[in-house]
């Protein structure tokens, strides 16, 4: 009996782990050549317990084999959203995406909204905004901003200047960073991540 | 295969440096000599009797390299070019390229100098060129005679970018951060002399003596001698844990005042530099080190170079246990500190606006121990000579961000070439 017990448990015990295996959130991170990424991948990987994130090169897009991710994640790079054709499919997806920088500047445009050259520039710094009721300390790293927010898209966070800092759309389970969370300039960067779950609907 | 024997002495760094200069005229010997009290402090190598050489070119891959490396015991030493980055990186480039994407050697011999005890060790598998080091270590002398340094010939070097091609040269690149395609990007120009009577070991020795540095390297290679006088650490791999040191920030000063520190740590530009340049080091560690591991301590500290304030940080980490420290040197070479951020899409533009290649410049010099031990530089500071040319190459060039001014860049990279410029001028 005792042998037929332990083999049981076994078995319940591979099931219980599988099922553990399948709750582990996987994150595809779209890496739109920059030089950041790595930085979010292991900001992702330790804000969520257990999330699987794997990091794709925007070269691949065309290609990429969507399913199976519980979230997409748009990375910063350089240039503008019109230099990164193709991400249509990721929204079709039909999956949660958070972008970042350059991303939440390609959720925009997809939606309609417009990015243009942002007055006297800001990279490496950091600037305190309003951010879902409490001050944060967060690191700017653009070139570009959204001067016409995307249909559907609502600013959830601006900085005194108004330049849209965080824009989402709850329904349609988008959300967009201008800063960087993943930077170390950034104070308590998990927030962010954290926020994202939830409002994403992922929590 | 035998093991090394090994003699260990302790002596000054003084008497060790004079040791390694004789090694360096009398037996061929290549050299990385590191002065004390700065930050990048490491230890000091000479290599004798290469027993196997590896002169990278466009088809060396990184596993040749790592067999190189780790195939058979003892260190290597040499440089990596920024050139074979650049092929790593994926950036293409059309110029004519002059000089090897990188050179490493394994040694019959070698000396080492321990700055944490103050010992040399001397070793080696062949008895008798053990025996003949320690008798040239006993008969060297407490330091190296004095010496002037070696002028270099008029007419003045040529550059490839002179005043007004650098300055337009920065405007371009203010253009490129307006529109998002770099947040910063370091911008230089190479000058050249023909220097017919020049003896760059002399050059080198003599340097080393005035202006001291962490990591002084004397490297033979072909027909190419490099002199370089790098005070930038790139990546250190001890036992796993790995430290990166970028440099951004300079402050040219005439007289040391303690206020001159705050001024560069206060200056948003000089801040907003070095910080872009950190989280990209953060970024190149995290590929190859354990999540959570990577972390930045002593953010914004500066010590003094060639009458220059340098402001630094260090970022560490700890190897992936399925990671060796190549893989974490080629995924993150070149050290973006002298390319710019992001770091491809930079080393692009730069490929744009440089007419010259850069060669070792923005390159490595290295010594690989182990799997887990090493360290390099950034080779900044560095001239090329070539002895059948007789010409003589240096580089200088400055990170420019959006708040920068092309004049005051212009004098950066001059006040980085000064110690070259004014040679046996002072």
């Amino acid at each position: 009996m005792d042998g037929i017990y332990s083999a049981c448990s076994r078995a319940m015990a591979r099931i219980h782990l599988q099922a553990i295996q399948d709750d582990r959130m996987k994150i595809l991170l779209i890496d739109n050549n920059d030089s950041f990424t790595q930085n979010l991948k292991h900001l992702l990987a330790s804000s969520i317990s257990g999330a699987e994130v794997r990091v794709k090169p925007y070269d691949l897009l065309a290609t990429l084999d969507l399913a199976g991710f519980d979230m997409i994640v748009i990375s910063p790079g350089p240039g503008t959203p019109t230099d990164y054709p193709g991400y249509e499919r990721v929204f079709a997806a039909g999956r949660p995406v958070l972008g970042i920088c350059l991303g939440m500047q390609i959720i925009n445009e997809h939606n309609g909204g417009m990015t243009k050259p942002l007055p006297g520039c800001v990279h490496g710094k950091t600037e305190t905004i309003l951010f879902n009721g409490l001050k944060r300390v967060v690191a700017r790293y653009h070139s570009l901003y959204v001067t016409k927010v995307g249909n559907g898209l609502k600013i959830l966070s601006k900085n005194e200047n108004n330049v849209p800092m965080c824009l989402g759309n709850r329904n349609a389970r988008l959300l967009g960073y201008q800063f960087h969370p993943e930077s170390f300039l950034t104070h308590d960067k998990e927030v962010f991540i954290d926020f994202a779950l939830d409002y994403l609907g992922l929590g | 295969m035998t093991s090394p024997s090994t003699i260990s002495v302790s002596v000054s760094k003084d008497r060790f440096d004079a040791f390694a200069a004789l090694l360096a005229s009398d037996m061929e010997a290549d050299l990385i000599l590191s002065s004390p009290g700065y930050p990048a402090e490491t230890v000091s190598v000479a290599g004798l009797w290469p027993v196997a050489e590896m002169v990278m070119t466009k088809k060396t891959t990184p596993a040749m390299v790592r067999n190189f490396c780790f195939g058979t015991p003892g260190l290597t030493m040499g440089f990596v070019s920024y050139t074979y980055g650049m092929m790593l990186r994926g950036v293409a480039s059309d110029k004519p390229s002059c000089f090897p994407h990188g050179h490493l050697k394994k040694y019959g011999a070698t000396a080492q100098y321990d700055p944490l005890n103050g010992q040399v060790t001397l070793s080696s598998v062949d008895r008798t060129r053990l025996r003949k080091l320690a008798g040239l270590l006993k008969a060297s002398p407490d330091s190296l005679p004095e010496m002037d340094v070696p002028v270099l010939p008029g007419p003045a070097p040529t550059s490839s970018l002179d005043k007004t091609r650098y300055e337009a040269g920065v405007r371009e690149t203010l253009n490129r951060i307006l529109s998002g395609y770099t947040y910063q990007l370091n911008l230089s120009t190479k000058f050249t002399w023909d220097c017919p009577d020049t003896d760059p070991l002399a050059l080198f020795l003599a340097l080393q003596k005035k202006h001291p540095a962490p990591f002084h390297a004397w490297l033979r290679s072909g027909h190419d001698r490099i002199v370089s006088t790098s005070p930038e650490r790139f990546l250190r791999v001890t036992d796993g844990n790995v430290l990166s040191q970028p440099i951004k920030g300079t402050l040219q000063f005439e007289e040391y005042d303690p206020s001159l520190a705050s001024q560069l740590r206060n200056s948003p530009k000089e801040d907003a530099e070095l910080s872009m340049i950190v989280d990209l080091i953060r970024n190149d560690l995290s590929a190859n080190c354990v999540p959570g591991s990577v972390r930045v301590e002593n953010h914004k500290s500066i010590f003094a170079v060639d009458c220059l304030l340098q402001m630094y940080t260090d970022v560490l980490g700890e190897l992936r246990r399925d990671r060796d420290c190549l893989d974490l040197f080629f995924d993150a070479f070149p050290g973006g500190s002298v390319t710019g951020c992001p770091k491809k899409s930079s080393m692009k533009i730069i490929e744009q606006l440089e007419p010259h290649e850069r060669g070792i410049y923005c390159g490595s010099v290295v010594v690989i121990r182990d799997r887990l031990n090493m360290d390099s530089s950034i080779a900044i500071r560095t001239a090329t000579y070539n002895t059948v040319s007789r010409e003589l190459n240096y580089w200088a060039g400055s990170g420019i961000v959006v708040d920068s001014r092309p004049a005051s860049e212009y004098l950066e990279t001059i006040a980085k070439a000064e110690k070259f410029l004014t040679l046996g001028k002072q």
